[in-house]
């Protein structure tokens, strides 16, 4: 009997012990899933591209620093979902090209298929950082995330027109009985929301664009556009100046 | 009832009582203008998002919507996701009006305009504030043996919930006025083989104050 004990002993704390090894090399991981609203914006009268390249629609970030939670983050999809919804309803037509082919001479980023097409302009977005931080991290008790992001976009000939850099923030509160997965997720989708909003808002008062806009207005029906929808510009540019 | 159903009812009570902590609110309200409401009209409420080291909670915000809509004084509350969601991207952290001027911009974008009014919207009610843990002491020690787990020791903790709500009248445009609610209470968790949390609900109860109070701002025609 008393051998027995000794066995059901040993194996308990084996048990116990396996379970504790288990959970301190626990890694979380987090496939990001949402959905985006459909932004409430006038519609700039311009066929656009999306160029996605595979490191956007796939990004994962991964944690490589041995002090931190072991954390992968699964973005790719989220952010092609955002980005079609946001884009397709900021202009008259947009559709996703594929970025395989490339033709060299005129630009190393548009694809050769799209080229001389009805596309106006090529957008393409892409990650250049992303960071995160958890409640035990610091004296917050929220979940943040921080998007950097690449903008591109090129006329329909492939030049390079635009390139600015646009910042996503989220951030959501711990709450009681909720993971730490589903925390992370909603910051996310909160960062998400802000990159659309940021874009929507802000796209036709990139300088560049705004001087490429001008320069097709006079013949092109954007004019009739920008008349027609004088107080939505009016506003945002009175928003962007008060923020 | 029965002997036995109100002798559970009464260990219940007793429970409820026993693991509860104390909570202490103070309500308060400034109001500018009369602020009458038609029963066919609604009230939107809406979190501040842009504070750097806190966030109003989004459950906060949907329980003082479900208290507003409780009773015979019940108001018609749109729910801020819908609402948000529908008037993308104007309503977001970094994009929302923070005055009422910022409002009169905005609706003079007519689409902005239209949603809201097909939402019948007569009020838009601004919550900013957050709940906290403001002190903490005490300590627990678990172990784990063969036996199983058992923690001993004692800890406290006060938390404070601070929420003010800004009432802004769609219809006219102008600020009607304020009402804040100011929770504290301070929960215990004595500890003897198993922990008994004894929680005080500071953000529920700052909640039911500040739906309450804010039923009564508005005058139900």
């Amino acid at each position: 009997m008393t051998y027995l004990n000794q066995i059901f002993v040993m194996v308990t704390r084996l048990v116990l012990f396996g379970l504790l090894l288990s959970l301190m090399s626990c890694k979380s991981t987090l496939e990001v899933e949402g959905d985006f609203p459909t932004p409430v914006i006038s519609i700039i009268p311009l066929n656009v591209g999306i160029i996605y390249e595979e490191e956007f629609r796939s990004y994962r970030y991964i944690e490589k620093n041995e002090e931190r939670d072991e954390w992968e983050i699964g973005i790719g999809k989220s952010q092609v979902k955002l980005f079609n919804t946001v884009l397709g309803a900021m202009f008259k037509s947009v559709i996703v090209t594929e970025s395989e082919k490339i033709m060299t001479n005129i630009s190393a980023e548009v694809p050769s298929t799209a080229i001389g097409t009805s596309i106006d302009l090529f957008f393409k977005p892409k990650v250049e950082e992303f960071q995160y931080n958890v409640p035990d991290e610091t004296d917050i008790n929220m979940f943040e995330v921080w998007i950097k992001y690449n903008m591109k976009v090129y006329d329909g000939q492939g030049q390079l027109i635009a390139d600015w850099i646009q910042t996503a923030y989220g951030k959501t509160p711990t709450a009681f009985l909720k993971s730490q997965e589903r925390a992370l997720n909603e910051a996310m989708i909160i960062a998400l929301r802000d990159i659309g909003a940021g874009l929507s808002l802000r796209f036709i008062h990139i300088p560049e664009i705004n001087t490429w806009l001008k320069q097709r207005h006079s013949t092109s029906e954007i004019t009739k556009h920008y008349k027609k929808n004088k107080s939505h510009t009016e506003l945002i540019t009175v928003l962007l100046a008060n923020n | 009832m029965n002997f036995k159903q109100a002798t559970q009812l009464i260990y219940f009570l007793l429970y409820v009582w026993f693991t509860s902590g104390c909570t202490t609110v103070i309500v308060d309200e400034v109001k500018h203008q009369a602020s009458t409401l038609n029963v066919k009209e609604s009230i939107v409420v809406i979190g501040r998002r842009s504070g750097s080291d806190y966030e109003t909670e989004p459950e906060l915000i949907s329980c003082i919507g479900s208290v507003l809509g409780q009773g015979e004084n019940g108001i018609n509350v749109i729910p801020e996701n819908a609402f948000v969601d529908r008037l993308y991207p104007w309503f977001e952290a970094r994009t929302a009006p923070t005055h009422i001027k910022g409002l009169h911009r905005l609706i003079s974008y007519d689409k902005i305009a239209e949603i809201i009014d097909d939402y019948n919207v007569h009020y838009i009610v601004w919550v900013d504030g957050n709940t906290e843990k403001t002190r903490g002491s005490g300590s627990i020690s678990c172990g784990i043996s063969a036996t199983g787990v058992a923690c001993f020791g004692f800890g406290t903790w006060d938390n404070s919930a601070e929420y003010e709500a800004s009432i802004w009248d769609y219809r006219t445009k102008t600020f009607v006025g304020k009402v804040s609610s100011i929770a504290e209470g301070t929960s215990y968790m004595p500890a003897i083989v198993v922990p008994i949390p004894l929680i005080a609900p500071v953000q529920a109860d700052a909640c039911k104050a500040m739906g309450i109070q804010l039923q009564n701002f508005f005058q139900i025609e």
